[in-house]
């Protein structure tokens, strides 16, 4: 009978593992499908909490570092009172949000209405499967990993369309309508510099992106290709954000125009769900941009070797993490600095500005890769 | 306890007993349920959603087939773009669902005709396939992979598909400049 089972060190080691632990188990019980079996399910289940706690254990630490740093900007100092410096502050919210009541608007469309926030959820939670968070520590390392990026993040522009038009409010509608129109253009210049990233590693596996600039700093993506690499990095930087819906590109939400946009009806435990995906998406962009161009999981080692030796002694997993909060940072800093464009601004931004460069830079990298690379 | 069971059926017939047969059969059920409900439902926008459902099933059928570009391929071009555009546009369709069709009987009886013929068909041309239940795999190890699709793709040896693909580079490139001749305003009208 066939169980699939993936190839995996932690995989391996449990498959290990397993049959020694049933030869205590009574004699009928123990055959060899049992055994590949329960190994599988364990895997399984190592992959799915692995997942959950990096998604869902991220998202109440980065609200707390938003207000945090907002408030920073602002000149105020944010959330003091619960905890040590309101550190149970968000917690708290967490529980509020998690035991208010569920209801839909009167003339609603029910079933897409509840749908829409789990649709959502589906890309950010596959990306975050993607991401290498050490030489053995990845839950799916498959051949096609970037492709895999780029189509389910189309999923995310269905479930908030779906979630405007089903509130059945004109705001909501507009909100979607126009944060649809922004994902799909953004969508394009952020495959692209994918597209780039490949075109440098000679991959489209995440796993060989990260292991590809293994070496010094100047081995990582953004330093390997003088100055193509940084502006790369700059416009992934750009793009992402506009694909992730945040401040300044957040004209879906835009509450002075549109009250919210496309998540205005919702309350309770959906609106938590859209607002958990926007916080895992800023999570698995971040892993994203560290992966692609800060060097995944390799400690910064700056080519001495009494110094790199201790860099090196740092797990991967705290080196990755250091730059998704660094990238997180950037984006929050980004976030409550630069004012929000206009719509039209916005779409003849991408579709006259961030999309020819991009072309440009495509050209320019494969130049580079035959003359140089 | 299993392989008891697995000895009750007998061996010769073509009978799900692996997990990928039995997840051959659950990706095909899904693909039936949620196909029969993109033309059963009466709101149009929800259609449009079972017909995504039904496309990721579809993409988790290639998968099963090892052909990963290929479902992937699915996901990118349907999901996010086709059903998205159409999504769109029944969005920007004002006073959606309120004239729901009916269906007159004629209807229904010639798509009842239509649908045995096709079944008939079917049946006929594909049952005389010699090892379609229990065939072996006949491509090499890899074929359907990123790097060998993509080196058959842009090769120019005996099995490269090279012109054709710049042929149909050219038709989308035509594709481009249309809609965007179409989009563009006019000089008056950006005087105005």
């Amino acid at each position: 009978m066939f169980v699939p089972s993936i190839t995996h060190p932690v995989g391996d080691f449990i498959r290990e593992w397993v049959p020694k632990l049933s030869a205590y188990l009574p004699e009928q019980l123990q055959s060899q499908t049992l055994d590949s079996i329960a190994a599988f399910l364990i895997n399984a289940l190592l992959c799915v909490i692995a997942v959950c706690a990096v998604n869902i254990g991220s998202a109440p630490i980065l609200i707390y570092m938003e207000r945090k740093v907002c408030a920073h900007v602002q000149c105020r100092l944010g959330p003091m009172r619960l905890g040590w410096h309101g550190t149970l502050q968000t917690i708290a919210d967490v529980i509020k949000m998690l035991f208010k009541e569920v209801y839909s608007p009167s003339g609603a469309d029910k079933l897409m209405f509840y749908v829409a926030p789990m649709i959502v959820l589906i890309a950010p939670f596959i990306i975050a499967a993607l991401i290498p968070f050490d030489h053995n520590l990845i839950v799916a390392d498959i051949d096609m990993g970037i492709p895999m990026i780029i189509a389910v993040n189309g999923f995310g522009v269905l479930g908030i369309l779906l979630g405007g038009w089903s509130s059945n409010n004109k705001y909501s509608l507009l909100g979607a309508l126009r944060s649809g129109a922004q994902m799909i253009s953004y969508e394009i210049s952020f495959a692209m510099i994918l597209l780039f990233v490949v075109m440098i590693s000679g991959s489209t596996s995440l796993m060989d992106i990260a292991q590809a600039q293994d070496g010094t700093v100047l081995d990582w993506f953004i330093f390997k290709i003088p100055l193509l690499g940084f502006i790369a990095f700059i416009l992934f930087f750009i793009s992402s954000t506009a694909e992730m819906n945040r401040a300044p590109f957040d004209i879906a939400e835009a509450e002075q125009e549109l009250t919210g946009g496309y998540h205005t009806e919702y309350n309770g435990t959906p609106f938590a769900m859209f607002y958990l995906a926007e916080y895992i998406a800023l999570v698995t962009n971040s892993a994203l941009a560290a992966t692609c161009f800060l060097g995944g999981f390799h400690a910064p080692c700056i080519g001495v070797e009494a110094i790199d030796t201790y860099l090196q002694m740092v797990p991967g997993v705290v080196w990755l993490f250091a730059k998704i909060y660094f990238m997180i940072w950037c984006y929050m800093m980004v976030r409550w600095t630069f004012v929000r464009p206009r719509v039209d601004q916005l779409m003849d931004f991408e579709w006259k500005f961030l999309l020819p460069v991009n072309l440009v830079l495509l050209a320019a990298g494969a130049v580079w890769m035959i003359f140089v690379g | 306890m299993l392989a008891t069971l697995s000895n009750l059926i007998p061996q010769n017939v073509a009978f799900p007993t692996g997990g990928m047969d039995l997840a051959f059969y659950v990706v095909t059920f899904i693909i039936l349920v949620t196909a029969v409900c993109t033309v059963a439902v009466k709101n149009i926008l929800q259609s449009a959603v079972f017909l995504i459902f039904s496309f990721v099933a579809t993409a988790i059928l290639y998968l099963l087939l090892h052909a990963e570009f290929t479902a992937l391929a699915q996901v990118m071009v349907y999901v996010g773009g086709v059903v998205i555009f159409v999504v769109f546009t029944i969005l920007l369709t004002s006073r959606l669902g309120e004239d729901a069709f009916a269906v007159k009987i004629p209807r229904i009886f010639a798509a009842f005709a239509l649908s045995i013929i096709f079944v008939l068909v079917m049946v006929k041309c594909l049952l005389p396939i010699e090892g379609l239940s229990n065939g072996v795999v006949a491509a090499p190890e890899g074929y359907a992979s990123l790097k060998a699709f993509a080196l058959r793709l842009l090769g120019y040896g005996e099995d490269g598909l090279v012109i054709p693909f710049e042929v149909v580079s050219i038709l989308l490139l035509m594709t481009l400049i249309c809609a965007i001749t179409i989009a563009r305003k006019g000089k008056e009208e950006e005087e105005k």
